[in-house]
């Protein structure tokens, strides 16, 4: 406990006594953190968009002529049964004969007319099914078109193909830039830490030739480090939360005819993600950057 | 300074406390600092070490504290043997010993309380009382108590060496190992460490200094060993230095 109490207090107090690297190290960390959360901010919202816009892409199920209620409920049944699916929406031969009227003939009266009361889209009750994952669509078109009372299913095959690959683009992309910069950050904090110890090390040769172990040596190391990553952190969560509500407010007031596409991830869910991960990257980064560099000293 | 080990009697039938047989140590560049040395320091013996730089003195120093190893050999001290020691035992070896080096070697940021009670820290006395008592009673014996909050730059040399003697000394370590403790002290000052040391050794602790001050050495008339080149060349009981 007191060699727990010892290392608070001197690992605080030595922050203090060597501001320029305390400053440097905790500098290092707020930069890669910022970036790390512009990135993620940027990543998460726009895969959320992506994701609405996945959710336009249906599949089209129509059923046999002579296909039965029945029969039309229960492949709606085993459809929505399917883990990928989002939701069925069932769309009836009037239905689809006065979306057919209004967005392909342009509701111009004398095309309609020429139909009198004849629906020609009598036999096109159908499903609308839409998916999670947009990747699952090839699965799922060929599940559907083996069920009975199947009749044809349309998908926007291409579609789905380019906005799964692109997802996927963007994920690996997102990962190695994260990577890169959590590598960047450990470097840069374990050579500002290394400095910092390299003034101290005939200190830490003294405490260890009057009998310290490594622990007692380490400690207020290890507590600088875990500080500066706290600090390090939390002002870059702080600059980030009133730079994303801003940006956001911003863009739903000066681009609200867009407001169909832009769909904003809520602060509190990105910032649920980001407090931890930030925290847990500059807490982790303190300690290891801070064990790297007093490990050398040690073999005194 | 009770419960140290020591290694049986030597010819005169006093305790051992440091023993060294046929020790070498060789560099990585091939460079003998110790060559087959061997001695026996009893039990509350008050040693010199001397010799011309590069003798190895310090080096052997070093070995005693287990900062350096051993080519070959064997070293005891109090009670254990360096040899088989593994590296999680060193700290708790090296609290049995109290350690003076030739630059004082403080911490600069400690005061002068801190930096003693800092040693008895270091060897877990958590009771806060108990280490202010022990550091206050040490540097009143090297005559500092007035000093207590006064910072090692606000020291003069031959008191930065006194408070650096009250650390080594505050944990009441069985051998006390001086490198040069005058080296950089005037010669008013080094007469006063020299009689702090002998104080420190009519405790009963063992004291071992290494030095090449001639004139403390001859006029101390104390055990004398000489190396010269790596290898002891003399062992006198009361004697000077050799040229």
């Amino acid at each position: 406990m007191s060699t727990l109490w010892y290392g608070l207090k001197q690992g605080l107090k030595s922050i203090i006594q060597n501001k320029i690297f305390s400053l440097a190290a905790i500098g290092t960390i707020t930069a890669c953190l910022f970036l790390l959360g512009v990135f993620y901010s940027l990543f998460t919202n726009f895969q959320h968009m992506v994701y609405n816009a996945e959710s336009t892409v249906g599949i089209i199920v129509f059923f046999d002529e002579n296909a039965t209620d029945a029969q039309i409920s229960s492949i709606g049944e085993q459809i929505k049964a399917r883990k990928e699916v989002e939701r069925v929406d069932y769309v009836s031969a009037e239905e689809a004969w006065k979306r057919f009227q209004s967005e392909i003939l342009e509701d111009q009266k004398e095309l309609v007319n020429v139909f009198g009361n004849d629906n020609p889209l009598a036999h096109s009750a159908s499903y609308e099914v839409y998916l999670k994952d947009v990747t699952k669509q090839t699965e799922t078109v060929s599940f559907i078109q083996g069920l009975s009372g199947v009749r044809k299913v349309n998908s926007a095959q291409d579609a789905a193909t380019g906005f799964g690959s692109f997802n996927m683009l963007i994920g690996y992309v997102s990962i190695s830039i994260i990577v890169l910069l959590i590598l960047v950050s450990v470097f840069l904090i374990y050579s500002a830490v290394d400095m910092g110890i390299n003034v101290r090390k005939d200190e830490i040769a003294i405490m260890k030739l009057i009998g310290a172990t490594d622990l007692f040596v380490r400690l207020p190391f290890i507590v600088e480090g875990i500080a500066m990553g706290i600090v390090g952190a939390a002002i870059p969560l702080v600059i980030l939360r009133l730079m994303y509500e801003s940006v956001v407010s911003f863009i739903m007031a000066h681009f609200s005819a867009l407001s169909g596409w832009l769909a904003f991830v809520s602060t509190a869910k990105v910032f649920g993600v980001l407090l931890p991960l930030c925290m847990g990257i500059g807490i982790g980064i303190g300690v290891l950057g801070s064990t790297m560099s007093v490990r050398k000293h040690l073999q005194v | 300074m009770t419960g140290i080990k020591t290694f049986g009697n030597n010819s005169e039938g006093m305790e051992t406390m440091i023993r060294m047989q046929n020790v070498n140590l060789v560099y990585p560049t091939g460079t003998a600092a110790l060559k087959d040395c061997s001695l026996e320091i009893a039990k509350g013996e008050f040693v010199f070490i001397v010799g011309s730089s590069g003798s190895g003195k310090s080096t052997l120093i070093k070995t005693l504290l287990g900062e350096l190893a051993i080519s070959s050999g064997r070293i005891e001290v109090a009670g254990k043997n360096l040899a088989n020691m593994k590296r999680k035992e060193l700290p708790y070896f090296r609290r049995r010993l109290g350690v003076v080096f030739q630059e004082f070697r403080l911490l600069d940021e400690m005061n002068v309380f801190e930096n003693v009670a800092l040693a008895q820290r270091v060897v877990g006395v958590s009771s806060r009382e108990k280490r202010r008592k022990n550091s206050l009673a040490m540097l009143e014996m090297v005559g500092l108590a007035k000093k207590l909050k006064a910072y090692p730059n606000e020291l003069s040399g031959g008191e930065q060496q006194r408070v650096a003697i009250a650390r080594a000394m505050v944990n009441r370590p069985a051998i006390l190992l001086a490198d040069e403790p005058t080296g950089n002290l005037d010669p008013e000052n080094s007469w006063e460490i020299m009689k702090l040391l002998q104080d420190v050794h009519e405790l009963g602790t063992t004291v071992l200094v290494v030095s090449h001050n001639e004139d403390i050495v001859n006029k101390m008339q104390k055990r004398v060993i000489t190396l010269h080149k790596g290898q002891i060349t003399s062992d006198a009981r009361q004697g000077g230095y050799l040229q």
